[in-house]
């Protein structure tokens, strides 16, 4: 259960959700595991059903979209060197500033679920947030995801 | 048997992860025997809302069934899990 060194981005520089969502999106495009239009798929959904999580310190996106966008099930990460605003999930009225991008590639409900129940739990722990806001390369992020029970 | 539907929009992600804590959450309160849980996304649910029992959701749901909704998003964030599960228990209860 590890994240792709070529599906993570540390330090992504970028003024929107959208170029974040597109930059996530584009790499996974790239090694094959999604279908044309995930992209476009991802931003749509995201305005329509937005996926920011205001945990603390720092928010969370969890973006994703249709299974039948997707050929096999990966999870793209991006850690941002400046927040940019998501919605929150659940809400169109309420932004917050989200650091780290987990997208979410999935093909069917059961497709990582063990990997997306562990990063829920990170979420909720501010300590564990606080880490993977401080990550420095892929190796450091999955070593941090193993270590966390 | 009370009927407990949970939704997101894709019904792929965040509602698996709800339905997995939900599902701890009725085993420890001893109402498994109770409660049987359904999995969907908003769209396919709306016009069929009110075959459920209570109804948890991590997305935007429409005005007009908004009422009827509980928001699962304390269980993504950690932030409100205990009120929320006050909300679910008195409509199973109902």
């Amino acid at each position: 259960m590890k994240l792709d060194k070529e599906l993570v981005v540390i330090d992504l520089e970028v003024d929107s959700k959208e170029e974040a969502l597109e930059v996530l999106g584009k790499q996974l495009l790239e090694i094959g595991v999604v279908k044309e239009g995930f992209v476009e798929s991802i931003l749509k959904r995201e305005e329509a059903f937005p996926t920011g999580l205001p945990t603390a310190p720092f928010g969370v996106a969890i973006p994703h979209t249709d299974g039948d966008m997707v050929n096999e099930s990966k999870i793209a990460f991006a850690l941002l060197k400046e927040p940019v605003k998501f919605y929150m999930m659940g809400k169109n009225d309420e932004l917050v500033a989200v650091k780290m991008i987990f997208m979410l590639a999935l093909k069917t409900p059961e497709d990582q679920l063990e990997m997306l129940q562990k990063l829920v739990g990170m979420f909720q722990n501010p300590e564990t947030v606080t880490k993977l806001a401080e990550t420095k390369d892929v190796d450091a992020l999955n070593k941090l995801i193993s270590d966390t029970a | 048997m009370k009927k407990l539907l949970i939704m997101c929009g894709t019904g792929i992600a965040t509602s698996t992860v709800v339905k997995g804590k939900v599902e701890e959450w009725l085993k420890e309160n001893n109402l498994s025997q109770e409660v049987k849980i359904y999995q969907s996304k908003v769209s396919d649910e709306i016009g069929r809302i009110d075959d459920y029992d209570v109804i948890l959701s991590t997305t935007l749901v429409p005005n007009n069934i908004k009422d009827k909704v509980i928001d699962g998003v304390p269980l993504l964030t950690g932030i409100g899990i205990e009120s929320m599960y006050e909300k679910v228990l008195a409509e199973i209860k109902r």
